[in-house]
């Protein structure tokens, strides 16, 4: 058991909890300036043309409108909006649905609606492909000029010249490896496009004063976000502010800048009035990003003892016209086995941009990995319990050790919490029509170290001023690093003061992305306060007036090892083979995340975790009319989100493990909370139904295609 | 669970409480009467509403919705807005009582209505119990579907009738929150409900 704190470890509510309640929090569309203009975006009404001309006379007429800006009067590169080829604010030719093709500012939202509607756009349609595989065979229609395949991501976070291709990952020999194993599942996989659907819609508002930017905008890292905002428009850094006091979620659709930003910020330069620009939820659907959908081909081999020997993935992440992220499948890392090889072709589609939503290329993966794996545990008839404590992972890919490792404990813990011992039953016991099952899956996510900045300041009142590059998008960032801070200096927590959400009052910081904040800040936080503790021994407290200040930007590296976040999680459902209905019963999330700083903003970390994932297992989904290239659902009620009604009671599990880094060993806790929910339920609709489903959602129309 | 220790409720929001009670009927700036103005054909009509208690009279265009009066020409912004197209519930309010999605609603139905909102929740500095039970079980993640959901929730209360864990399923069913902290809201509701 890790020490016990005097502040960390302690369920705490959030500092800000009562303006979150009583509607005093202020979120970027509240923002409201002295002689606002209001822009919105006309957008692009085919997946792929090119634009002949745009006649947008009638809508400069209209009474209140301001300007108009289009790809032929406004060339600013969005340089975080594609990391492979160049993508400006508006395109041509438009690569999707809902491609920005043109933004109005006008004295009042609906004057600025209307305007849109006046513009008229000449268009040639252009033949579409929606498919990633569809998109790689031969004859298809480019959608980039430099073709349909990218570069593997990491070649591009390198810089210098990526040639396209696929990203691959290979140890021992993987053919030898799967003719050595007594049985080998091979099998195909398909996860759809899971939109991030965050809460606040995207919201800009850009003011200029004497050359300087501002620009009020939900953001997960203020940091990147004035970052690129700075290059776009050739400024320094200095020259541009970034505020996000209160944030509606992102779960990764949220890094860095947005062409909102950029497309509100030269709207408010050459009206030289402060603009609004709002995204409807239609377009925020659309225009920002959602979970890229995979195909993966699995040839999986196994020893008859239930040792893996073999695991070959092939697969194919469709990412829309543009590249903003990594495109792959994750999972097969969480399992020690010999012989392995990934190859993973990112493909560019004209279907909307795919980027980062919580755990980004997991959850899918893990569907896929998941569902092999219980396959070979059902046809070698052994416990899917039994076989990941014999499979799972002991060092990072077998060879690199982690610097502490929870795994095993999360399994055996999170079993014994479920009694899966007896509830879980051979497959397909039950006669009726309504059929229960249980499974499991697992999951790992990076808890790494990196750069951060944090300042501590004490003032003669004994307020301790904790100046911290974040927004806190809804994790509890802001509470949980006050509470390092209050811990680090041995203070009460009423004593600290955050000071956030504001690139020019707070410090650097890496954002909120990553599940990185309370590693990276948080240990920038314990080495500030050593400082100020080292400064107050030697002077005393601040005098009348007085302040002592401290700043860290420590940078920590592992030495041969790495540093993860562990996860099995457990569920029980009832499948209604009749009318495709699947009900969860019973669920149980076990974690190893290191310390746990603030266990009730941490719990709630892992319970909406868990539910995003359940509307990823059973109903979400982007869906597109093949013939037209038109997605026919974008929106809370179609892309059906789910909803009060889709909960299931959560037993969350905390693990104790102690890790030597971070602040006090805590690790990592926003994304691993989502990685194993789709896996462990496909998994136990098949334990219920004997019928595995292999493409996603798990729909009632799935679910009754299957039985019949 | 603990409760709420590190501030003063009353400290703080006396002044929020002050400003919402002191502010003109219509806070557009002059460009934009001016462009209003100008634009002619937008038809508009007078109003009388009532919105946590204080009556206003106000002249809206036909084509505004009740959540942009609210927020953008009474400034009580913490209504929001989700979707603007009644799939979410983030911009719920109370009209009369009974929870309605204020950016489906057009302002000019509202006349001669009783409207509350978040804002309203509060009385004279003292917390209503719903949003102690939201503190104290971590309801609020990011807090943006947060109003909608007590919203919501007060009306269930206001029925009288006995809540359950199902009723209040059912009661907010139309208040999505997509950090999924649905547990936590259902649990802080029924705790409220209880008084406890
Ligand atoms: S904003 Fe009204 S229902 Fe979503
Ligand atoms: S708390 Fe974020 S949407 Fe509900």
């Amino acid at each position: 058991m890790a020490d016990p704190m005097n502040v960390v470890g302690r369920p705490t509510p959030r500092l800000d909890a009562l303006e979150r309640v009583t509607g005093q929090a202020r979120y970027s569309p509240d923002i409201r300036l002295p002689g606002m203009l209001y822009a919105r975006i006309l957008r692009s009404p085919h997946p792929h043309a090119l634009i002949r001309a745009i006649d947008f006379a009638a809508a400069l007429e209209l009474d209140g409108v301001v300007a108009v800006l289009t790809h032929e009067n406004c060339d600013i590169e969005w340089a975080s909006g594609d990391r492979a080829n160049p993508r400006m604010l508006f395109n041509n030719p438009v690569r999707y649905y809902g491609d920005a093709v043109a933004a109005v500012a006008a004295t009042d939202r609906h004057t600025a609606e209307a305007a849109a509607q006046l513009i008229a756009v000449d268009y040639d349609t252009l033949p579409f492909v929606l498919d990633a595989e569809e998109a790689l065979e031969p004859g298809a229609v480019p959608v980039q000029p430099g073709g349909n395949l990218a570069p593997p991501f990491g070649a591009l976070a390198g810089g210098g010249a990526a040639v396209p291709g696929p990203a691959v990952y290979e140890r021992g020999d993987v053919e030898a490896g799967l003719a050595e194993s007594d049985i080998v599942i091979e099998d195909h996989y398909v996860s759809k496009h899971h939109n991030n659907a965050q809460m606040e819609p995207r919201t800009a508002v850009a003011q200029w004063e004497s050359g300087k930017l501002t620009v009020w905008t939900p953001t997960q890292g203020i940091t990147n976000c004035r970052d690129d905002i700075a290059e776009a428009f050739g400024l320094p850094y200095e020259q541009v502010r970034v505020i996000c006091e209160y944030m509606g979620g992102g779960f990764g659709n949220k890094n860095q800048c947005q062409d909102t930003d950029l497309i509100a910020a030269e709207l408010a330069r050459r009206t030289e009035r402060p603009v609004k620009l709002e995204l409807t939820r239609k377009e925020d659907f659309l225009s920002i990003h959602g979970r890229w959908p995979t195909s993966q081909y699995y040839r999986v081999g196994a020893k008859r003892d239930g040792t893996l020997h073999a695991i070959e993935l092939t697969g194919y992440s469709g990412m829309g016209p543009h590249i903003k992220s990594s495109g792959d499948i994750a999972g097969i890392d969480f399992y020690q086995c010999p012989n392995v090889r990934k190859t993973v072709h990112t493909v560019h589609t004209n279907v909307t941009t795919s980027a980062n939503y919580r755990a980004p290329s997991y959850p899918q993966g893990v569907f896929g990995i998941a569902s092999v794996l219980d396959a070979i545990c059902h046809e070698i008839d052994m416990d899917p319990v039994e076989f990941h404590l014999r499979n799972a992972t002991r060092q990072y890919r077998d060879a690199t050790p982690y610097t502490s490792y929870g795994l095993i404990d999360c399994i055996e813990q999170g079993a014994e919490a479920f009694d899966w011992s007896g509830r879980r039953r051979p497959a397909a016991v039950d006669a009726g029509p309504i059929r229960r099952g249980t499974g499991m899956a697992i999951g790992a996510f990076t808890a790494r170290l990196g750069l951060s900045n944090a300042m501590l300041r004490l003032d003669d009142a004994g307020t301790l001023w904790l100046h911290a590059g974040v927004t806190d998008i809804g994790t509890g960032a802001k509470t949980t690093l006050a509470m390092i801070a209050a811990e680090a200096m041995e203070m009460d927590l009423d004593r600290v003061e955050v000071v956030w959400g504001d690139t020019d009052r707070s410090p650097y910081s890496v954002g909120e992305s990553g599940s990185r904040t309370t590693s990276h800040t948080g240990f920038a936080i314990v080495e500030a306060a050593e400082d100020l503790k080292r400064q107050l021994d030697e002077r005393g407290p601040p005098g009348p007036g007085e302040e002592l200040v401290a700043e860290a930007s420590p940078n920590p590296t592992l030495d041969g090892e790495q540093r993860y976040s562990f996860a099995a999680h457990f569920v029980e459902l009832e499948v209604d083979t009749e009318l495709g209905g699947v009900h969860l019963t019973k669920y149980v999330a076990a974690h190893d995340s290191g310390r746990i700083v603030n266990p009730l903003t941490a719990t709630s970390q892992v319970k909406g975790g868990v539910i995003q994932g359940i509307g990823m297992a059973l109903h979400e989904e982007l869906l597109y009319d093949r013939n037209t290239g038109i997605p026919v659902n974008p929106g809370y009620y179609g892309a059906r989100i789910a909803t009060h009604l889709d909960t299931v009671p959560i037993d969350v599990v905390f693990v104790d493990t102690e890790d030597a880094h971070g602040p006090w060993g805590a690790k990592s806790i926003g994304e691993s909370t989502i990685i194993p929910v789709v896996g462990a339920i496909a998994n136990a609709i098949f334990n219920a139904t004997g019928r595995r489903i292999k493409e996603l959602p798990i729909g009632r129309d799935r679910v009754i295609g299957a039985m019949s | 669970m603990t409760g709420i220790t590190r501030r003063s409720f009353l400290g703080r929001s006396s002044a929020g409480i002050a400003a919402t009670a002191t502010l003109p009927a219509l806070t557009a700036g002059p460009q934009e009467k001016a462009a209003a103005q100008q634009s002619g054909p937008a038809p508009r009509t007078r109003i009388e509403l009532t919105v946590n208690g204080e009556s206003h009279a106000l002249e809206v265009e036909d084509r505004w919705t009740l959540v942009e009066v609210l927020r953008d020409h009474l400034e009580l912004t913490g209504t929001r807005v989700g979707c603007d197209r009644g799939e979410c519930g983030a911009c719920t309010v109370l009209l009369d009582g009974k929870n309605i999605y204020a950016c489906s609603y057009l302002a000019v139905w509202a006349d001669g209505k009783a409207v509350e909102t978040v804002e309203g929740l509060a009385r004279n500095g003292v917390l209503d119990p719903l949003q102690q039970a939201f503190i104290e079980h971590d309801a609020p993640q990011c807090g943006f579907c947060t109003s909608g959901q007590l919203m919501s929730a007060k009306a269930l209360l206001n029925e009288g009738a006995e809540v359950t864990e199902q009723s209040v399923r059912e009661a907010l069913v139309g208040n999505i929150c997509r950090c999924s902290n649905f547990l936590n809201y259902q649990a802080a509701v029924l705790a409220a409900s209880r008084g406890a």
